[in-house]
């Protein structure tokens, strides 16, 4: 490895910062907008159901990167914001999507006689999914969940395109100067990969210490 | 379980309150720049910004008195990034075309630049007017002044990069013939090797400006009368001298 990429490593790495917090902003967002998002398509009225079928549908057939450049460039004249939180609400936004989708399936593999039981015990609806459906839907939710966490932290690389100096960008930047594509990206590479492979192994660490003994899978 | 996950939300909203209260505006002259064009504008071993523009650029802004905040941003986004209001100047080897003067207000020219056709190595081609790239499969990074030239001018296989150093990976590897792109910016690139100027030439006269807001004549007539006093100093020839000196 040539000496001045060695040199160049830190800023390279200190990209990894705003990565990271792309990454736990937009999937804060998502998981705040997907929940409820899934909860209307599961429990609420026909039409609010439509319209959270519709919401899924419309933006999981986006690519990121055209909601991105509409927060950045087209609502600018309406509220400007800086190339981080442009980026954050767009992949937010987008993740949100799949977020709904996968907190949807997770409500429902919850056995629908658990809310019966619950109504019986005298229980309201609401009481009911905040307590008994919806601890054990977010605990079912992980492994897909631990799926889209991945996806968003690569997705991250796409802020890039709005100016943030974040991992991808820097490694565009040294590369600019420094010529050697294949060492630079392949670095940058491993560095992705690390990010990925630590949320998901922090994800099932979350799923074994959330685990409820002797119910393996709820359903 | 239930507590757990709202101690997770609360710390959640908080991280997004923290990133929305981090970018207050201050008093200062925010400028866009594609930290990605040696020996122009791009990142030293420190990863801080330097270059003919940045150095440039930071001397205007003493000068001015003002806060400089650098913004980087590719260079097909500047414009867009100007007018939506997210920056208040570009520089970055910009030159003042009549197409981009229709959405930006130029200042005079700090710098009149070159032009270069780039061959890989050894390709045989032979350019001895800019018309010879012809029937040629040629690279340009997109949104330039050279780009705009072979449109125009030329009946090519065009591809267009984001990137110059896209451009001049895909000549190395082949897929193109040759690269069109600004001289200085080129002359780094030919260092590496494996590359021949085939041509140093003229499109449509590069006249590298600032480029402000259509509008904002207060700022483009503060940052002319420092040009013509940085011109009138010899401070914008040491620079020419200590960055584009691969003439």
């Amino acid at each position: 490895m040539s000496s001045a990429v060695w040199r160049a490593l830190p800023y390279l790495a200190n990209g990894i910062g705003y990565t990271v917090l792309i990454t736990i902003v937009a999937l804060a967002i998502g998981f705040l907008t997907g929940t409820p998002i899934a909860l209307a398509r599961v429990y609420g009225r026909r039409w609010l159901q439509g319209l959270a079928a519709s919401y899924v549908v419309v933006l999981r057939g986006f690519p990121s990167l055209v909601v991105l450049f509409i927060a950045y460039y087209a609502l600018a004249g309406a509220i400007n914001l800086p190339p981080f939180l442009a980026g954050c609400a767009a992949l937010g936004i987008c993740s949100s999507a799949y977020q709904a989708e996968i907190f949807r399936g997770a409500i429902q593999s919850v056995e629908p006689g658990q809310m019966m039981a619950a109504r019986a015990l005298g229980m309201k609806r609401v009481q009911a999914i905040i307590s008994i459906i919806l601890p054990q839907a977010l605990r079912n939710a992980i492994p897909g969940w631990s799926n889209e966490a991945a996806v968003v932290v690569k997705d991250s690389s796409l802020v890039y395109a709005v100016g943030l100096a974040e991992l991808m960008r820097r490694a565009q930047q040294i590369n600019a100067t420094l010529h050697e594509p294949l060492l630079i990206f392949g670095v940058t590479g491993v560095l992705y990969f690390l990010l990925t492979f630590a949320t998901n192994r922090l994800l099932s660490w979350v799923e074994r210490r959330t685990a409820i003994p002797d119910m393996v899978v709820a359903r | 379980m239930k507590r757990r996950s709202l101690v997770l939300m609360s710390v959640m909203m908080v991280v997004a309150t923290l990133a929305l209260a981090g970018c207050g505006g201050g008093d200062k002259l925010v400028v866009g720049t594609s930290a990605d064009y040696e020996p122009f504008e791009f990142i030293d071993e420190d990863g801080g910004y330097t270059g003919f523009d940045i150095e440039l650029m930071e001397e205007i802004a003493a000068r001015l008195d003002v806060e400089l905040e650098w913004q980087d941003i590719a260079f097909d986004g500047l414009i867009g990034s100007l007018q939506s209001g997210k920056i208040d100047a570009i520089i970055a080897a910009m030159s003042a075309t009549p197409d981009r003067e229709e959405q930006v207000d130029f200042t005079k020219p700090y710098f009149i630049g070159a032009d270069a056709i780039i061959t890989a190595d050894g390709s045989g081609l032979t350019i001895n007017v800019n018309e010879d790239m012809a029937g040629l499969k040629v690279g340009v990074q997109s949104g330039t002044i050279q780009e705009e030239w072979v449109d125009e001018n030329i009946d090519a296989e065009v591809s267009r990069y984001e990137r110059a150093e896209q451009a001049i990976m895909d000549l190395k590897a082949g897929r193109i013939e040759v690269v069109a792109m600004d001289y200085y910016a080129a002359t780094s690139f030919l260092d590496q090797g494996g590359l021949a100027l085939a041509l140093k030439t003229e499109f449509s006269g590069e006249h590298m400006a600032v480029a402000v807001q259509e509008g904002n004549t207060e700022l483009r007539d503060e940052i002319d009368a420092v040009i013509a006093e940085l011109q009138a100093e010899g401070f914008v020839e040491e620079l020419a001298l200590k960055y584009l000196s691969g003439d």
